[in-house]
């Protein structure tokens, strides 16, 4: 009897290490229990959130300079070609009272933040920048959001790149529409000529090359969100 | 049972989480090195892992943790409301009770110390056990939120700091597992029905029966096989 248990345990438990252990995505009945996980965990941390609740970073600390990963999803390295497309302007537009159409030099006369910051992959990684742009509330004060305003789209030149946001995070002094990086103009392997960044979310919600900022009453997805990564990612 | 619900929850924490590592297998931030890690850029083999890439995973390690939490709660209030706790936490005399039986079991004793529910050592990893559960979470937590709850990432050193004892933390959870499982199977197989129903029938316990691990490899041990108890 004791043997038999014996024997019986030590194989379901080998058969079960096994099953964990394969490389798998699980079983797809999962899907939905771990979509109710990610909208509680969601709530969770929209009710933990604090628009004063701030990443600070030692003044002395150390910056990542050129290690500073470069990413982008198009084939090649995203460049505003004025050529052909004109002159690059950043749209302001969606639930507000005074749409705004921006070029980088309207951009850079308006009240400009520069703040040390650390930012978070979804990877793990971490790495330090000193950026320098319009925060996100002083653009939104500009173009007079409305009160429907519940989200944010951040879209771009870079394929069909966009993510929205929760419109907290969004107006969270800490969110900058950035045109500087490390006291100098923003390059094209950062998102030049403009891209949002913020500590408050994972890097992948910081959209890069930024064409447009929508707005909205409902929440719009995302590149990263629509392929399984969670859509808050809040830090 | 609570065991269970936790083999289950930790074998996704983990297993998720070598996955999650895997995406930036070492602790530094980028352009910078890290003091304590030996193994930095080296993966984590595939069969260890679960999720199937990072989002997977994830989303896997974001929905067990509840499991692993909620059934922590469960667990500590189940021991506080039956008493049973004390059981396990030290006492004074355990520490000599603890080299007893680490004597016991390196056969530089004969018998098996007396010992009440759990001896000198299991009440020790027993107690640590839950407190590494909860080390566990709190660590995780601390690289979750770092900057809405910067507060507790920085008690822990900092982002990078948390998300490396979060990872020392789980190898001490897996490590106490191990020698767990293995004393189980060689000293105590009586207990995993106990594991299962609750009950446990005393006159089957590694004291009564002198057991420990390796007992064949010592003829001083043929005291303990001659009481019938192991029937291998």
């Amino acid at each position: 009897m004791n043997r038999r248990r014996f024997v019986t345990f030590s194989a379901s438990s080998i058969a079960a290490a096994a099953l964990g252990a394969c490389d798998s995505f699980g079983p797809k009945r999962a899907t939905s229990l771990l979509k109710l996980a990610e909208r509680k965990n969601e709530g969770l941390e929209r009710w933990l959130f604090r628009s004063d609740s701030h990443n600070r970073v030692a003044t002395n600390a150390r910056l990542s300079g050129r290690s500073f990963p470069r990413y982008f999803i198009s084939d090649s390295m995203p460049v505003w070609n004025e050529a052909q497309r004109g002159v690059w302007r950043l749209e302001v537009g969606g639930a507000v009272r005074t749409p705004l159409s921006l070029t980088l030099d309207d951009l850079m006369k308006m009240r400009s933040t520069t703040q040390k910051v650390d930012h978070f992959c979804v990877e793990g990684w971490t790495a330090r920048a000193e950026w320098t742009g319009v925060r996100m509330s002083e653009l939104a004060r500009a173009a007079g959001v409305t009160p429907d305003a519940q989200y944010v789209d951040f879209q771009s030149f870079d394929s069909d790149y966009h993510e929205s946001w929760d419109i907290d995070s969004a107006l969270h002094p800490q969110t900058l529409v950035a045109y500087g990086m490390d006291r100098a103009l923003l390059g094209p392997g950062h998102g030049a000529p403009a891209r949002v960044h913020s500590p408050v979310k994972l890097g992948y919600k910081n959209t890069k090359y930024l064409t447009r900022i929508v707005f909205l009453p409902t929440r719009s997805g995302g590149y990263w969100s629509d392929r399984g990564y969670e859509w808050y990612g809040g830090v | 049972m609570t065991h269970w619900v936790n083999f289950v929850a930790l074998g996704l924490m983990i297993t998720t989480g070598l996955r999650i590592f895997n995406a930036f297998p070492a602790f530094a931030r980028k352009g910078e090195s890290f003091c304590c890690y030996p193994f930095a850029g080296t993966p984590i083999p595939d069969v260890l892992t679960f999720g199937g890439w990072l989002a997977g995973a994830r989303n896997y390690h974001f929905a067990a943790m509840w499991l692993l939490f909620v059934n922590g709660l469960v667990y500590v209030t189940f021991i506080y409301l039956h008493g049973e706790w004390r059981d396990l936490v030290p006492r004074r005399g355990d520490v000599r009770d603890s080299w007893e039986m680490l004597k016991f079991y390196l056969f530089a004793r004969r018998d098996h110390p007396h010992q009440g529910k759990h001896n000198a050592l299991q009440k020790a990893a027993y107690f640590a056990m839950p407190i590494f559960g909860a080390l566990a979470v709190v660590t995780g937590v601390a690289i979750w939120k770092p900057v809405q709850l910067a507060p507790l990432t920085n008690l822990l050193g900092g982002y990078v700091w948390a998300r490396y004892w979060h990872f020392v933390v789980m190898l001490c959870l897996v490590l106490l597992t191990v020698v767990h499982v293995i004393m189980v199977f060689t000293v105590d197989p009586y207990s995993i029905r106990s594991m299962i129903t609750g009950g446990y029938n005393d006159a089957k316990s590694p004291e009564a029966r002198n057991a420990r691990p390796f007992f064949w490899r010592r003829p001083s041990a043929t005291i303990a096989t001659s009481d019938g108890g192991f029937d291998r």
